[in-house]
């Protein structure tokens, strides 16, 4: 078996399949179409079969394999568990590509827009398994790489009030126009090789202390 | 009323009864619905079929739709109830080996109900110290009333559920097997599945729900918010139909005939004896020892048990917050309006006679004993309400409850997509 980290010679594979092979869990009760599975990723991935394995023994293989992908039955009462790794701020979220083959499937495909880290299959090939996990792992980067951008957004923006509320204590007590608050910012940011957003940070907080003896206000809610 | 035909699903747990009871006694097809069950074994798959449109309407954990509400998860805003189907039902059950080191830590308080977790606080702090690993505790679902329960109990003995003890999500039905192999050491779940352990030797069933917070709600029907705008008729007329079930599965003189309609095939296909005591509330263990007769186990219509408390969706809100699920900066009252929407309740009760709350909200904790609740269109009997620290709920001061927490998360626990979902949320505000 395939230890992690184990380095691969550049095999004769196709440009697009990944130096390193696959990680696949499998969680499926159906062995039909676990023998697709391990039939179309035959030679591109390394696929762990978990069907009888459940609940703690499940996640304790998770974090063993640290697999790049799971695939599971939508409807395997497994999902609870698997789903919770998504919840635990810990766990790092895995792409997982589910089967439905049932009415309204069609539907379920919009899965992954909806935000839910899956991809769904109906009628089952083996040719189609790779491409589709490929699909699933590349969407879920996509996704991934959208949540970064909008987390780093949503700090950014955090930032900018701090250095705004900076700026304006600047500008009242110490009697500098806009440019030259900034400035006084941007130079303590330069001179000690710390952030915008913690120097603002500090200025707020010295600036605070010198304050509420000064003016004596006690009812400072900002 | 346009649509008749319905697909409704609901998961194998005895309180699926008002709906099994529906289907087997005739209810639907005497209201002019053509009901369709569907089982499902996860509540993941029975979110995303409902969030899908593959079926119209579920049996849901009150708090995932509490979360949809709250914009968090994969159907943000997509979930709504007018319904709730029982209240209590849950139970917390731990490992033989477990209760013994329990009673042999601290043997004082292992005698007094409801039985707290102080000597589970004993047993944590002795192995952090000889660096044992943690306790492990299931429960069925991250935003489960399950999950809040455990935690509520563990926090009340001054154990931090996120740091003291490990916490895992396990199907129902993998529980008892789970604790019998020493997988885990306790889980937090509905019946049968703590009588089935304790009766097969392997646990006991340390405090019920209902004695950590009496009479708080459990599951509600869920349907899409959009199908409930399109469908107001039939809706109307599945709450109906609903509250007439509900009726009559509470009545004590039915209660075996309903677990013999639950236990079918067709609904939790569990034998009879496993299925009956957790529907007449017989015969029940709490406190690791006592059995007793615990009629309100599960309660399905007395209380105005159907009725959806904003309050109840407001404590849930408020347990997010506490766990470090949702930011304190959510809109508290919107979100539980959205969630929770009494006025097509009272309507179904209104058309069928029955008394109804004519406010919205309560104040949760203050009833230690029966009570009359007269704000509303006749008296109504309602059940305790108190939670087990006594401690009061005010759904107009959530603050303050917070802060008087001892044990709660500070850093936030919300998962990368959720943390997005809330920045999408708030971008309209500070635009």
């Amino acid at each position: 078996m395939d230890e992690a980290g184990n380095t691969q010679p550049e095999a004769g594979t196709p440009s697009e399949v990944p130096a390193k092979p696959l990680r696949v869990l499998l969680i499926d009760d159906d062995a039909e179409r676990a023998r697709l599975v391990e039939e179309g990723l035959a030679g591109s991935a390394v696929v762990h079969q978990a069907s009888r394995v459940h609940g703690r023994v499940l996640l304790d293989l998770i974090a063993e394999i640290q697999p790049d992908v799971i695939i599971m039955d939508c409807g395997s009462p497994d999902r609870d568990t698997i789903e919770s790794l998504r919840s635990v701020v810990q766990h790092n979220p895995k792409p997982i590509v589910m089967f439905v083959e049932e009415e309204g499937s069609e539907r379920m495909a919009e899965a992954i827009e909806a935000g839910v880290s899956a991809y769904v299959i109906d009628g089952l090939k083996p040719k189609r398994v790779r491409p589709v996990i490929d699909i699933a792992i590349k969407r879920f980067q996509v996704m991934d790489g959208l949540r970064s951008e909008l987390r780093k957004t949503r700090d950014d923006l955090a930032a900018r009030k701090v250095i705004e509320r900076a700026k304006g204590l600047l500008m009242a007590r110490q009697g500098l126009n806009e440019e030259e608050a900034f400035a006084a910012i941007r130079t303590m940011s330069q001179q000690r090789g710390k952030p915008l957003r913690e120097i603002a940070e500090n200025v707020i907080a010295i600036l605070d202390l010198l304050n509420t003896p000064a003016t004596g206000r006690r009812d400072d809610k900002d | 009323m346009t649509k008749t035909d319905l697909t409704i699903g609901f998961a194998r747990l005895s309180d699926c009864a008002t709906l099994a009871a529906a289907d087997a006694r005739g209810t639907f097809t005497k209201y002019g619905l053509n009901v369709s069950l569907k089982r499902f074994d996860s509540w993941a798959a029975l979110r995303d079929a409902l969030g899908h449109r593959i079926i119209d309407a579920a049996h849901m954990l009150a708090p995932m739709v509490v979360v949809s509400a709250a914009g968090l998860g994969p159907f943000p805003g997509a979930f709504t109830t007018s319904f709730t189907f029982n209240l209590n039902g849950n139970a917390i059950t731990v490992s033989t080996a477990l209760y013994d080191q329990m009673c042999a830590a601290a043997p004082d308080t292992m005698h007094r109900r409801p039985l707290s977790a102080a000597a589970l606080k004993r047993l944590v702090l002795q192995r952090q110290e000889t660096g044992a690993p943690p306790l492990v505790f299931a429960h069925v679902y991250p935003y489960s009333m399950h999950a809040y329960e455990l935690r509520y109990w563990l926090g009340a003995a001054g154990i931090d559920p996120h740091r003291d003890v490990q916490l895992i999500v396990l199907p129902p039905g993998q529980m008892v097997d789970s604790l019998a192999a020493g997988l885990i050491d306790g889980y937090c779940v509905g019946e049968p599945w703590n009588n089935a352990a304790v009766v097969a030797g392997y646990a006991r069933t340390l405090i019920t729900s209902g004695e950590i917070w009496s009479n708080g709600p459990e599951k509600v029907l869920a349907v899409r918010k959009d199908w409930a705008e399109s469908n107001p008729d039939t809706h109307l007329t599945l709450l109906k139909c609903l509250l007439e079930s509900s009726a009559w599965i509470d009545r004590p003189e039915n209660r075996v005939t309903a677990a013999q309609i639950v236990s079918g095939s067709a609904y939790v296909d569990a034998p009879f004896d496993e299925v009956v005591g957790s529907l007449t509330g017989r015969n029940r263990q709490t406190g690791g020892e006592t059995r007793i007769d615990l009629p309100d186990f599960n309660v399905f219509h007395r209380y105005a048990a159907n009725f959806p408390w904003r309050s109840h969706a407001k404590w849930i809100l408020s347990q997010m917050i506490r766990w470090g699920e949702a930011p304190r900066e959510i809109d508290i009252n919107a979100i539980s309006q959205a969630a929770f929407q009494p006025d097509l309740y009272r309507s179904a009760a209104r058309a069928l006679a029955i008394a109804c709350p004519s406010i919205d909200e309560k104040t949760e904790g203050t009833h230690e004993h029966a009570w009359v609740l007269t704000d509303a269109t006749h008296p109504i009997a309602f059940g305790p309400d108190r939670f087990m620290d006594g401690r009061i709920f005010d759904p107009a001061d959530i603050d303050a409850y917070l802060d008087g927490f001892g044990v709660r998360t500070q850093k936030p626990r919300m998962s990368e997509t959720d943390v997005v979902q809330v920045v999408r949320l708030s971008r309209p505000v500070s635009a």
